[in-house]
């Protein structure tokens, strides 16, 4: 049974907020990115740190600074307690899978310590496909 | 009473194509046999803690682990202007530094290990100096591996710390443990000005495709390993390099990833003494 996105993105915020990793380093982590994960996007927009909105339904016109796009089952890989080795991370399943990181990735770059520990949340989250 | 690590660090200075290098390196071991270790691209001798304490390995070896120029305390050469131009290694100036090193610690048939652009170092030096090596252990290595020459790493408009000590975070494994990845993670923070011109080697001047058969083996054993989880250098790279090697020794290390001596030492010790022991059954 996969989970609703509107339940997703509540569990999601709440791991994200209270992960002492990302809240040791929280300030300035400040982008606006989407997940597209095939049959699901969501756009995530962060504020020094903290979740301050997710946009479970973007329509076309809706703005973001990058984007990292695959495939539903890449998606669920990566949602694994330990995900197999190539899914492990975006840059593995970039070079390695179907992930594809598109938009301004200077942003990405900018905000990859913590883009990076908060993209593991999903292996205790879940995904929404 | 204080609680002293028997490894000790020592400076040595050495001469490589006109530069003047004091170069770092840490030492432990009760054993004839040196163990010459090369740290990963952008990082320093202290990946190999685990193995400069390892009694058992120090017993039988002489681990010497030292710091490439600009990494960790092995500044830039001291008598030019390297700031003046970029950095970029080439394999033949890097190979000049290893065999001048050993030379300069007067150690005779060294083992020589290296991880990543160390791996492809290793392979390179059973290529053009069979005879100054008793044997070579590359890790995670391939007979080429581009990709990652890129300017992310000291790109001017990003935390270049964060994109080296972040961008390598998941060539480590998941399992590894967290304190280990976090630390391999913080020697990567400081290395990001070097990253880059390691990478030149890496991935754009290292390429032996077609050169692999000329490697003696019986002159100089190869034994690589690869971690599963290695996406740079993934296993089946690794494997198609020992594959063209004749006499090449492949060696799989399941559940661990690019940095194998700093992610999960344990783990990897595993695997390097058996290493040892198909190096030592055939020398």
């Amino acid at each position: 049974m996969v989970m609703s996105v509107r339940d997703w993105a509540v569990r999601f915020s709440e791991a994200s907020d209270r992960d002492q990793t990302i809240g040791a380093m929280a300030r300035y982590y400040t982008c606006t990115y989407m997940w597209d994960m095939g049959t699901q996007k969501v756009i995530i927009e962060m504020i020094d740190g903290k979740v301050y909105r997710i946009n479970t339904d973007p329509q076309p016109l809706d703005a973001y600074d990058f984007v990292l796009r695959a495939s539903p089952a890449t998606w669920r890989e990566f949602a694994r307690p330990i995900p197999a080795p190539m899914y492990h991370g975006i840059w593995a399943a970039s070079f390695r899978r179907d992930l594809k990181m598109e938009g301004n990735i200077l942003v990405l770059m900018q905000n990859l310590r913590n883009f990076t520990v908060q993209f593991e949340l999903l292996r205790k989250v879940g995904v929404p496909v | 009473m204080a609680k002293h690590s028997p490894v000790i660090g020592r400076y040595v200075t050495i001469e490589v194509d006109g530069c003047e290098y004091k170069v770092f390196y840490l030492r432990n071991g009760h054993g004839g046999q040196p163990l010459v270790c090369q740290h990963t691209a952008g990082c320093h001798n202290h990946q190999w803690r685990g193995l400069l304490e390892d009694e058992e390995i120090c017993k039988t070896y002489d681990v010497i682990a030292y710091d490439l120029a600009r990494h960790g305390k092995s500044d830039p050469p001291l008598n030019k202007e390297w700031w003046k131009e970029e950095y970029l290694l080439t394999a033949d100036h890097y190979m000049k530094f290893i065999v001048t090193l050993c030379d300069a610690l007067d150690l005779k048939q060294p083992i020589f290990m290296g991880s990543s652009f160390g791996g492809n170092v290793a392979l390179q030096l059973a290529l053009h100096h069979p005879d100054r090596f008793k044997a070579v252990i590359p890790v995670e290595a391939a007979e080429n591996s581009p990709g990652f020459f890129l300017d992310w790493w000291r790109h001017p408009h990003a935390n270049a710390a964060q994109v080296c000590g972040s961008g390598v975070w998941d060539l480590m494994a998941p399992q590894s443990p967290d304190m280990d990845r976090w630390l391999t993670w913080h020697y990567y923070t400081q290395g990001s000005e070097v990253f880059k011109g390691d990478l030149y080697f890496y991935s754009v001047d290292h390429d032996l495709r077609g050169k692999l058969g000329n490697i003696d083996t019986k002159r100089c054993p190869v034994v690589m390993m690869t971690g599963t989880y290695d996406f740079l250098t993934p296993p089946e790279a690794t494997e198609a390099t020992a594959r063209q090697i004749p006499g090449g020794i492949y060696i799989e290390m399941e559940d661990i990833g690019h940095f194998p001596m700093s992610e999960n030492y344990p783990l990897f010790a595993v695997y390097l003494k058996e290493a040892l022991r198909l190096i030592e059954e055939r020398t």
